[in-house]
């Protein structure tokens, strides 16, 4: 018995370390790295422990770019996004889980598969469709798009926690004359809470990540998104690391501090609601 | 519950007719700019039948492009059931710093995949990258290699970072199909005297089917749609060797200016994408729980 486990021991262990290594050790690079010199970057002997700092890639990015521009139309697209993937996924998410109807499985695994569905394969005819109704270079170019991929996995992520919901709550209200709004306002949503705060940071990211779209949607400088911008830099034959490098920690700061605060739920959001 | 079917409708119709419309529409247009040789996007040209279909079979880049797919998604498909199921099995157990661990394991997921690409780009770096001086250092290379250079390595990487972005999340959605599996099953077991292993096979991993089931659909589909890492980073190449569909796709219709042809290859990677969907949901669809 205490040789099993010692030995289970030894493999956690191991594997806590490796997952440490893969999945944070590149960030801790990626930040020591942009501040270091520009010659410490790209030299060929690597050091663990920086040699040189430097704030020259943070002032290039944030006074000599047009790094700004491009987080206030993130903001602006990504949060738009949200609020309207938010309320149209609880709305279905309502429907689908707590209202049976004829044709709800239907429903349900439909949006499964247009969760993955889209992509590059509607590229072309929507940015054609887009093109014929005048969308083109708009916010709300990359908002439909946007709320298109973020909303089917939402009402999915939702479903366990509507789930947890006890029906005879709900009951209880019509019996005390509540209406359908008074019992989703006052009852549904607080309860539910937990969830709808992990789906909204869900819808955020999916917009705060978005590339594709947003790179053939958008041509006009003053409306691309970080990631465009970014990918500009990427793109270039000379590539200046620590512009880049400092560029990519600053678009990953407003994603990364939403989560401070809500993150556990998304976390226990994905974890805790039972999917069963 | 009773049956409600208008206001159950009424309900997930705003999300149904949005996503319908962005959906349908473009696939209508898709559909018709195949029987066309429209090229450049804006210009007409003139109806060509079903020809743009015949030709497409014909082509190598098709075919090629094709079985890229294929390989990416079964490569992915590997790399990441192990990734987020060593993750999930880890993280799972109690150990000091579990909370932190499991809250931010999810970091590669939420930063945006430009990001991604540049940390890889820098690390994986022939020149000054820190995953070529570890390996010279304890002996595995002799000397700096491109790992976007020759077509095997540059595809083997693109697998391994397009993993390293997904697996944490998948792991979330692992673990909570592992919570919702009853403590007192493993007491029991473990009084029979069943071990780690036969633990996993014969209770883990039944228990967890319904939520395998949407990682199946959804993660090969995900997979499948993958561009941005790889185009950021390879562009396709070396010599196509990183093409895959959805790439196919984009080079033609933007770089080549065949929007016809794009439309085409589009209209015929919807139809194989719906075929598998039908067919997965048919066979591995767990039976109704409520």
């Amino acid at each position: 018995m205490i040789k099993e486990n010692n030995i289970k021991l030894i493999f956690l262990s191991l594997s806590l370390l490796l997952i440490i290594l893969i999945f944070f050790f590149p960030f801790f690079w990626i930040i020591t790295s942009s501040f270091k010199s520009p010659e410490e970057i790209i030299a060929t002997s690597t050091t663990i422990i920086p040699r040189s700092f430097t704030l020259e890639h943070y002032n290039k990015i944030l006074f000599n770019s047009d790094f700004f521009i491009y987080l206030k139309n993130s903001l602006i697209v990504s949060f738009s996004s949200m609020i309207i993937s938010i309320i149209l996924s609880v709305s279905a998410a309502y429907g689908l889980h707590k209202l049976k109807f004829y044709g709800n499985k239907f429903v349900e695994y439909s949006l499964l598969v247009t969760y993955a569905f889209p992509g590059v394969i509607l590229l072309v005819p929507i940015y054609l469709l887009f093109a014929k109704v005048n969308l083109l270079n708009s916010y709300f170019a990359l908002i439909v798009v946007n709320v298109l991929f973020a909303t089917p996995f939402a009402v999915w992520m939702l479903k366990a926690f509507f789930k947890l919901i006890p029906n005879e709550i709900e009951e209880a209200a019509y019996i005390d004359g509540a209406s359908r709004y008074i019992v989703i306002s006052r009852i549904i949503v607080p309860l539910a809470a937990p969830g709808i705060a992990s789906v909204s940071i869900f819808c955020f990211i999916i917009s705060w990540t978005e590339y594709l779209f947003a790179s053939i949607l958008i041509s006009g400088d003053d409306l691309k998104t970080l990631p465009v911008g970014l990918a500009g830099i990427v793109g270039q034959y000379q590539i200046d690391w620590g512009f880049l490098l400092s560029g990519a920690v600053l678009a990953s700061l407003p994603v990364i501090l939403l989560f401070v605060f809500i993150g556990k739920y998304f976390v226990s959001g994905l974890t805790e609601g039972a999917v069963k | 519950m009773k049956k409600n079917n208008i206001e159950g409708w009424l309900f997930v119709s705003p999300l149904v007719i949005w996503i319908s419309i962005i959906i349908l529409v473009p696939i209508y247009i898709a559909f018709e700019l195949s029987l066309f040789n429209v090229k450049i996007i804006g210009t007409s040209g003139k109806f060509v039948g079903i020809d743009n279909y015949i030709k497409l079979f014909g082509k190598s880049k098709f075919l090629n492009a094709s079985l890229n797919s294929f390989y990416w998604i079964i490569g992915n498909a590997i790399c990441q059931t192990f990734f987020a199921f060593t993750i999930a099995l880890t993280i799972n157990y109690t150990f000091p710093g579990k909370k932190i661990i499991t809250n931010w394991i999810i970091l590669s997921f939420i930063i945006p995949t430009v990001v991604v690409v540049v940390i890889w780009k820098l690390m994986l770096s022939s020149s000054s990258g820190i995953i070529n001086s570890v390996l010279i250092d304890i002996g595995i290379l002799d000397e700096a290699t491109g790992f976007f250079s020759s077509p095997n390595k540059a595809f083997i990487s693109l697998v391994l970072i397009n993993s390293w972005r997904w697996s944490p999340f998948l792991a979330l959605i692992i673990l909570s199909g592992l919570n919702s599996i009853n403590r007192e099953i493993y007491d029991a077991s473990k009084v029979d005297g069943a071990n780690f292993i036969q633990q996993f096979i014969f209770i883990t991993f039944p228990n967890l089917k319904s939520v395998l089931f949407v990682l199946g659909l959804v993660g090969t589909l995900l997979s499948f749609n993958i561009f941005d890492i790889i185009w950021l980073i390879t562009k396709g190449g070396p010599s196509s060797a990183t093409t895959t569909l959805p790439l196919l796709i984009y080079e033609t219709a933007f770089t080549k200016f065949r929007i016809s042809q794009a439309a085409t290859l589009s209209i015929v990677t919807s139809f194989l994408l719906l075929v598998f969907s039908i067919i997965f949901i048919k066979s591995m669809a767990p039976k109704e729980d409520d």
